[in-house]
């Protein structure tokens, strides 16, 4: 049959490698989207190194929605809807900055960094003392800090963000550890890097959840030997020889990562030989990691997603990116540049200019992924394109469960190799919120 | 009195300096439309800084903040010569799927000031029209401002060059052209 019936939902039958075009290209699906798939989420909103002091603020979003991050007086952050209560105004018009006060440029509403409504005119003449002022302050998320990144949601129903992570705690942890492996240990430098593209989210969303066979897209990248490893390839990790084992990891919320579970612990090998102050870091930091983690320091993350739309690089990149969904064809992306705290300032150059070369619009290596996101979007929308599912059936090995070590995480599903494993988890998490 | 006679020897060496910079430009936007990359980096000194910062959108009062800064923040490029031959070798080798099949690009400059000399150095105010078309229906559109630092020697060569954007979020996935 070569038009294949949907059995299993909106998707199609994503645990069996098969999901529907039709759900990259549908407005109607889209606008459930947003109500099945993202709202009941948690964000990535930001970093606490971007609010340093009291009064601080910038502009993020949840889904498709403006949201204020501030950071109040006491240091308590705050993540509020932008929008008046009033009419519906942004009363932040700033991509960041401090303040004590955001004041709607409309007719006056002025709310605190906590979004509680301080002043409206004529409240004393002009509501004959009706208006209860603690009613109508901005729609506040439900906030979380978790290791210095920051999470919301509005959903009142959504479950806390550790029972919403689940074992996927353990590797955003390990993302937010420095390479010495201590918590917390990134910065934000200045400057979100922001651009749309005409693809749907998802499309960057399977990439990153674990797709491990583009070798063709990155052909031209892979031969300028752009790593600063001083060998060839792209990743300075590919200059590492210890043997490992590449696995894929899909947890049941949806959330997936792909690391490099190492046979053993072994010592330092160059990574970034190009420039000598790099490597030596990283030397010590590779020491320090395996003293602080012990056997788990035998994990080396290099990205993954937190379901829905975060998703992030490590291997030497630190990046944290969302998706935002700006309707079935267009998606604006977000990506938050991170250095290690603690590095000297060589080290943090040395990362900034990396990632410039690599990542984003400019980046010689996602240029040519977003060449892929967007022409595979122009495959989804035909009228008899569409009727024709998409394929994600590359090794279909049975996912083992907490394996090979039971740290991996108790719900882990693990497929080792090159697989398609993490997307169909992906997909068959989407399937089972917009099917419910 | 004749026109010629009103012509300071200053004023036509400024002339003279206007034409030649206008002549650099055009020149300068003909070898990247046509795509002959690697003479395009021959006017590039080999100490040259491409930098486009990330604009902001800031309050009134803090306009420094607006652009994203050259060394210290993520910019859309901040980097060297050996960096931008790496992009030009990876356009040219026919597996760079984002340029592949090569874009068609126009760059128009114009507003060409000479802001300052000093010594050797000039500095050189301008904006930028680019114009660059994929495929069937990619288009993309930059306009923005350029400040240049040109080096006199033999020839004209470009040894600083900022390029200000109008565009906060990149209305573009990819940045595959010059500026």
């Amino acid at each position: 049959m070569s038009i294949r019936e949907r059995r299993d939902g909106v998707a199609g039958d994503p645990a069996d490698g098969i999901v529907s075009r039709e759900i990259f290209s549908s407005e109607t699906l889209f606008a459930k989207e947003l109500e099945r798939v993202f709202a009941p989420s948690w964000a990535f909103v930001g970093h606490t190194s971007q609010l340093a002091a009291d009064g601080d603020f910038v502009l993020s979003r949840v889904g498709q929605e403006s949201v204020i991050v501030t950071r109040e007086r006491g240091g308590a952050i705050n993540v509020l809807l932008n929008s008046c209560r009033h009419r519906g105004m942004p009363v932040c018009r700033y991509d960041d900055g401090n303040a004590s006060v955001f004041t709607c440029s409309y007719h006056g509403w002025s709310y605190d960094l906590g979004g509680g409504l301080t002043g409206v005119p004529k409240l004393n003449e002009g509501y004959r003392g009706g208006l209860d002022r603690s009613q109508w302050g901005l729609i506040r998320a439900r906030t979380e800090v978790f290791y210095g990144s920051i999470w919301a949601t509005f959903d009142p129903g959504a479950p806390s963000l550790e029972e919403y992570l689940g074992d996927m705690a353990l590797y955003l942890r390990d993302l937010l550890q420095g390479p010495d492996g201590e918590d917390d240990g990134y910065e934000v430098i200045g400057g979100i890097v922001k651009w749309k593209m005409a693809s749907n989210w998802k499309f960057g969303a399977e990439n990153f959840s674990g797709d491990h066979s583009h070798y063709p897209t990155h052909l031209s990248v892979n031969r300028l030997n752009i790593s600063l490893s001083g060998k060839a390839e792209r990743h300075p990790f590919a200059a590492v020889k210890a043997p490992f084992t590449f696995l894929n990891v899909a947890h049941p919320g949806g959330h997936t990562v792909r690391v490099n579970l190492y046979e053993k612990l072994s010592p330092y090998e160059s990574m970034w030989a190009a420039v000598p102050e790099v490597d030596d870091y990283y030397r010590k930091c590779h020491e320090a990691r395996q003293k602080r983690l012990g056997d788990r320091a035998r994990l080396f993350s290099r990205g993954g997603i937190v379901f829905p739309n975060m998703h992030y690089n490590t291997g030497g990149r630190t990046t944290i990116g969302v998706w935002i969904p700006v309707s079935a064809h267009e998606t604006e992306v977000w990506r938050w540049l991170f250095v290690p705290r603690n590095a000297p300032q060589i080290v943090k150059d040395t990362l900034r200019h990396f990632y410039m070369r690599y990542a984003g619009p400019s980046g010689m290596t996602e240029q040519d992924d977003m060449e892929n996101w967007t022409a595979s979007q122009r495959g989804t929308s035909g009228v008899w394109s569409r009727r024709y599912p998409f394929n994600y059936q590359l090794s279909p090995a049975d996912a083992h469960r907490a394996w090979p070590e039971p740290w991996l995480g108790a719900d882990a599903m693990v497929v080792a190799g090159v697989s398609e494993h993490n997307q169909r988890a992906f997909y068959t998490r989407w399937n089972e919120l917009m099917s419910a | 009195m004749s026109a010629q006679a009103s012509i300071t020897e200053s004023q036509l060496a400024q002339l003279l300096l206007q034409r030649e910079v206008e002549a650099f430009y055009t020149r300068e936007a003909e070898l990247l439309d046509d795509r002959r990359f690697s003479e395009w980096l021959d006017l590039l000194a080999g100490d040259v800084r491409y930098w486009m910062p990330i604009a902001r959108n800031v309050a009134f009062d803090r306009p420094d903040h607006e652009y994203t800064r050259e060394r210290t923040d993520a910019n859309w490029f901040d980097e060297g010569k050996d960096d931008l031959a790496k992009r030009v070798q990876q356009i040219v080798g026919g597996d760079h799927w984002a340029e592949e099949p090569r874009s068609r690009t126009t760059h128009a400059i114009t507003n060409v000031n000479i802001a300052e000399i000093r010594g050797d150095e000039l500095t050189v105010h301008c904006r930028f029209i680019v114009s660059q078309l994929r495929q069937d229906s990619e288009v993309n559109f930059f306009m923005g401002k350029r400040v240049d630092v040109l080096r006199r020697g033999a020839t004209l060569q470009i040894a600083h060059r900022s390029i200000f954007l109008d565009q906060s979020v990149l209305l573009a996935k990819g940045l595959t052209t010059f500026f």
